[in-house]
Parts: structure tokens; C-alpha cells; sequence
């Protein structure tokens, strides 16, 4: 049992206790407008401030589980955890404090503000869950609240237009998340999630089907929150149209989130089962880049093509997925571009809603002179557009490069490793028409009004923060890529040596060869597999 | 075994009548149907191979998830409902403000 002062504990009670606090003490009071937002706005930011920098402390102090681990429990305390948790925090954070501006003239922002908070301890929650019964849980606790949030605009019809699919696909995918737990649970008698797996390698092959089925159910519900191509439908309309605020959350939180989930599930389970998904996931994750990237070209609204963009994004964090197995820096690459993309794409959604607030539109065409009108907004897009399509000096750059690198190295092992880092170095390339066709737009054209527009105060502060962290962190990568290597499971991924969990009662009797083992009863680490290879 | 077989048959049917709902009906309210058949049928798969293992961990999260699933569908009719005031209207057909 974990004790009170684990991180997930911790991120419980402090922004449980606030997010349910701001409407309760919202409806004791009665004065209305624009006090109270701004109120419940530095409540919530001074909460995920205290949380990430408690997050951080516990990552320093050591106490965390390096690596990936699968207890027995239904949380753990692990550095995977902390990783995720610490990308979402900081997408909380700049959300909760551009919507002190963006929120101008709704009246309820009490509720908008708690469902963000609480909201964000399922996003965490997912990451450090090991027992699919908390998975599930945190999974709607973070999917339930954007639903009411991507509807907040209420007289908005493209508000709820935007909700409604959300919700559709939404409900859908959570319908098949239970399916597959169902079908897993069937499988092996337990709804833990280390446990499961390593009663998953002991199967008799005639249930193969079935995994291989269960494990389908587990991508394609996934898939749908992380936009992966044939579950991506309602992903563009849905960032589009909810408040774009909203946008930034879903596109850089709720999307990390499931990327989370799949992690912990699908390629660890890859990992012990042997089964071979790098090829199935490899032709998602091209197919993901490439009709990512196509759409993007055609759009006129800025939101739309950021949703595109974040389509493609999820094909290149994919890759790192799809090779884990065969390369080592593969998860790691893919944590790396996780990190970067929640801070890169959500830097890009609140500065298009601050364009929004000071233009009143998303349309593409209203971006001409931009550059003269709201300097430093136009230039925080831009270096934010410029981090998404890869360009060195910049953080988005090195993760892509760690990835592609993973590729490549992972074609010693498979043949068609190299061709993945291929494809997304062309579609890199492709990125860049629409990207720099926004940043033309913003400096090369000019429209009839070139009249200097005010921009949003708290909306330069976070996008302030926003061109330090990825100029910052372009500059001087290494502290995120360690921290992103310590929080992957540590294995060897070559295909030879790849790891089989054998259960500790009956130890290789079944014929089958173990490459791997589990250091104890309770809890499930996986370890370097080449020095167990010499001693079974 | 044989009962599990019977009752996993039931599920299937119904995540099929399900399916077909949401993809033909479009009727914002018969697709909240839809949904919530679908999730029925995945409780009972998780009841089925819950009483055949006789392990209760499955009941137990059969529970958490008609819970859950009550609340999201809440959500769901509140969104309609929005949309119903903005539009007279639940077909989804007629929602077209979004293009692309």
C-alpha cells in the first residue's frame, strides 16, 4: 500500500480539494463577472504550481521508483508517473492561465476552472495507475469533465457541435476500453495490470486469437483519444470547435494521457507476449503522419490545422512506439516528443486564442500583418510552429531526431526500421509547407488594418514561459531527454534478447524459452535482459 | 463452459445491435442508446467471465463501470439538451457548422 505522501496521493488532495472547493465557495458568494474569474483562475494556476513543484521534489528526492513499475497495488509512485505527470501539469498550467483572458464574458467559470483541475488528476492518474480498474477510472475521470468543458461556449453552436462528436467517439471508445479490460480479465483471472501480463505469457496458444483481438479493442480505444488515423474523425472538428483554450487541453493533455495508457498497456504487453504489433503499429503510425500532414495543407482556420498537425504529431510519437521493442532509445524518444509536443502545441492553441480575442476570428486570412499587429503573440506562434515542424535549434527538433535515430538503429534488427525514419523525414518536410505557409501569412503579407492590436497580458506571460522552455530546452536538451531515459522501462530491446515474463512459480517448464524474469513477487520491474540470457 | 458461451453469444449481439445503431441511426438520442447497449453488453461479458471464474474482482468493476457510464451519459444528455435550444432540432444530420 502506498503511503500519504506518494506524488499520486499528493496531486489527489491538493487539486481535488480546490477543484472542489472553487464551486462550492463560488456558490456561496454572489457577486458575478469578471472578479471572480480572474479569482478561480490564480486559485487553480497557485494549485498546479504547488502540485508540479511537489511532483518535481519527489522526483528529486529519490524516493520514486526509477523506470516503469507494476505493482500490486492499484497506483504506483514510479518515475513514468512523474513524467506524465509533470508534461500535464505544466498544460494545466497554461490553460488555467490564459483562460484569465479568454474567459472574458462567461459567467460561469467556477465549474469551467474545477473540471479543468479534476480533469487533470485523471490525466495524471492514468500515467501512475497499475490496476485496470484505476486506469478506467482515471480514464473518465479525465474524459467525462472536457466533454462538459470542449461544450462550454453555450450559445456557440460550433461549441456543441464540437462537444457532441467528442462525446460520441468519446463514449464509444471507453465502451471498447471496458471491452478489452473484459476480455483480458476473462483471460487471466485479474484486473492488475502487471499481474495480467504475466499471465498473458504463460497462455496456451489456442487463446491467441482472442489476445490478439484483446489487444486490437485496447489500440483502437486508446487510438481514439490519441488520434491515431482510423479513430481520428471527430479529433479536428472537436479542437476546432470547443474554446480553444479547451483545445490547447485536449490536443497537448488529453491526447499525452492516452498516449500514456498505451504505453503501460499495449508495449509493455508487447514486450512480455512477443507478440509482433511493431509492424501493424508502424503502418498506423506512417498512415497517421501522412493524412496528419495532407489535411493540415487544405485548411483555412488556424485551430483546424493545428488539430491536423497534432494528428501527425501522434504518427511520430508512434514510431517510437512501434520500434520499442527493437530499439532501446525508442520509448524514450517517444516520452522526449511527448513532452515537448504538450508544451509545443499548447503554446501554438493559446496563442491562436489570443489572436482570437483580439481579432475575433480563426480564419487563416485575418493572419495577414499579424507580425506588426501583435508582435510578440506572432512570435511565440511562430517559434512554436517552428519547434512542431522540427527545426534545430529547437526542442521539437531533438525529440524528433532521438526518434527517427531509433528508427534507424532498430533497421539492424528489422528491415523496415529505416524505411519509418524515411517517412517521417519526409513528412517532416511536409509539415513545413503548411507551418511556414501560416508564418508568411503572419510576416510577408499585409492586410488593410495594420493598427496595433492589444494583446492579452496573461496570455504573453504564458507564452513568455512557452518561447523559454522550447528555445531553452533546444539549446540545452539534455535534462529532459535523461529525465525521459530514467522514466522507460529499463530493458534491452534488441528482438534476440527481448523480454519474456515467465511466472515465478513455474520456471520454465513449459518449454518455453525465458529471456526474462521478475525480480520479486509483488512487483514486476523489467531488467536489462542480457545478463539473465547466460543464466537460463 | 457452456454458459459462458451463451452468455458471451448475447454480448456479441448486442455490441453488433449497438454498432448498427451508431453508425446508422441519426437520431442524437437513439445514438445515446446505442452507446449505452453497448456498454451493457461489455458489463456482461465482465459479469460472465466474472461468475466463471468465480473471481468477484469482475462484478466489482462491472459496478464502477455502470456507474461511470451513468454519469457520462448525463453529460451526453446535457450536451444534447444544449443542442436541442440551439438548433429545435436532434437530428445529427442537420449539424453541419463544422466542415472539412
Amino acid at each position: 500500500m502506498l503511503d500519504w505522501t506518494s506524488t499520486p496521493f499528493i496531486v489527489i488532495v491538493v487539486l481535488g480539494v480546490v477543484g472542489l472547493a472553487i464551486p462550492v465557495y463560488d456558490a456561496l458568494r454572489k457577486e458575478r463577472g469578471e472578479k471572480k474569474n480572474k479569482l478561480y483562475s490564480i486559485i487553480s494556476v497557485a494549485a498546479l504550481i504547488v502540485t508540479i513543484f511537489i511532483v518535481i521534489a519527489r522526483v528529486l528526492s529519490g524516493d520514486v521508483i526509477a523506470g516503469m513499475d507494476f505493482s500490486k497495488d492499484s497506483i504506483t509512485d514510479d518515475m513514468f508517473g512523474s513524467f506524465f505527470a509533470i508534461a500535464l501539469l505544466i498544460v494545466s498550467i497554461m490553460v488555467t492561465a490564459s483562460s484569465w483572458n479568454y474567459l472574458r464574458g462567461i459567467t460561469a467559470s467556477a465549474s469551467y476552472y474545477s473540471l479543468i483541475l479534476l480533469s487533470t488528476i485523471g490525466m495524471v492518474l492514468i500515467a501512475y495507475s497499475t490496476d485496470f480498474v484505476t486506469l478506467f477510472i482515471a480514464w473518465e475521470l479525465m474524459s467525462i469533465p472536457t466533454y462538459a468543458l470542449a461544450a462550454y461556449a453555450k450559445r456557440d453552436p460550433i461549441s456543441n457541435e464540437a462537444a457532441l462528436k467528442y462525446f460520441m467517439f468519446g463514449a464509444l471508445s471507453s465502451s471498447i476500453i471496458v471491452l478489452a479490460i473484459g476480455l483480458t480479465y476473462g483471460l487471466t483471472g485479474t484486473t492488475n495490470i502487471g499481474e495480467s501480463i504475466k499471465e498473458l505469457s504463460s497462455l496456451d496458444s489456442g487463446q491467441f486469437p482472442v489476445l490478439i483481438l484483446t489487444v486490437a479493442l485496447f489500440v483502437a480505444g486508446f487510438g481514439f483519444k490519441m488520434g491515431i488515423v482510423p479513430f481520428h474523425m471527430w479529433l479536428p472538428d472537436t479542437y476546432e470547435g470547443a474554446p480553444t483554450t479547451i483545445g490547447a487541453l485536449l490536443a497537448a493533455g488529453t491526447k499525452k494521457a492516452g498516449f500514456a495508457a498505451a504505453i503501460r498497456i499495449i508495449i509493455i504487453g508487447m514486450f512480455a507476449l512477443q507478440l509482433d504489433w511493431s509492424i501493424a503499429l508502424s503502418i498506423l503510425a506512417i498512415i497517421t503522419m501522412t493524412v496528419g500532414n495532407l489535411g493540415a495543407i487544405m485548411q483555412k482556420s488556424v485551430p483546424r490545422i493545428l488539430a491536423y498537425s497534432s494528428i501527425a504529431q501522434a504518427g511520430y510519437i508512434l514510431i517510437g512506439l512501434a520500434i520499442a521493442p527493437y530499439s532501446d532509445i525508442g520509448l524514450s524518444g517517444s516520452l522526449f516528443h511527448i513532452m515537448n509536443h504538450a508544451v509545443m502545441k499548447s503554446a501554438a492553441f493559446i496563442a491562436v486564442a489570443g489572436i482570437a480575442i483580439a481579432l475575433a476570428s480563426y480564419s487563416l486570412e485575418k493572419y495577414r500583418g499579424l507580425g506588426r499587429r501583435m508582435p510578440f503573440t506572432a512570435i511565440a506562434l511562430t517559434i512554436s510552429l517552428l519547434a512542431l515542424a522540427g527545426v534545430p535549434p529547437l526542442n521539437g527538433f531533438w525529440s524528433k531526431l532521438v526518434i527517427f535515430e531509433s528508427a534507424i538503429d532498430s533497421g539492424t534488427q528489422v528491415p523496415w526500421g529505416s524505411h519509418l525514419a524515411i517517412a517521417g523525414v519526409l513528412n517532416s518536410a511536409l509539415s513545413l509547407a503548411y507551418y511556414a505557409w501560416i508564418i508568411r501569412k503572419i510576416y510577408m503579407e499585409e492586410s488593410e488594418d495594420m493598427r496595433p492590436v492589444k494583446e492579452p497580458k496573461a496570455i504573453k506571460a504564458v507564452l513568455a514561459f512557452t518561447i523559454i522552455f522550447i528555445v531553452g530546452f533546444g539549446i540545452w536538451h539534455a535534462p529532459i531527454y535523461d529525465f525521459a531515459k530514467s522514466s522507460v522501462p529499463l530493458f534491452i530491446g534488441k528482438s534476440d534478447t527481448s523480454i519474456v515474463i515467465t511466472p515465478t512459480t513455474q520456471e520454465n517448464n513449459d518449454g518455453k524459452p525465458s529471456l526474462g524474469k521478475i525480480s520479486t513477487d509483488t512487483t514486476l520491474h523489467f531488467q536489462s535482459t542480457k545478463t539473465v540470457l547466460t543464466t537460463t | 463452459m457452456n454458459e459462458l458461451i451463451d452468455y458471451l453469444v448475447v454480448s456479441i449481439v448486442m455490441i453488433s445491435v449497438g454498432i448498427y445503431g451508431i453508425i446508422v441511426k441519426r437520431n442524437a438520442i437513439r445514438m445515446i442508446f446505442s452507446i449505452e447497449i453497448i456498454a451493457n453488453a461489455v458489463n456482461l461479458t465482465l459479469i460472465a467471465f466474472s461468475r466463471y471464474l468465480s473471481d468477484v474482482q469482475g462484478q466489482v468493476f462491472t459496478l464502477f463501470a455502470i456507474a461511470i457510464a451513468a454519469a457520462e451519459i448525463a453529460v451526453g444528455l446535457g450536451i444534447i439538451i444544449i443542442a436541442y435550444r440551439l438548433y429545435r432540432e436532434i437530428d445529427v444530420a442537420e449539424y453541419r457548422s463544422l466542415k472539412g
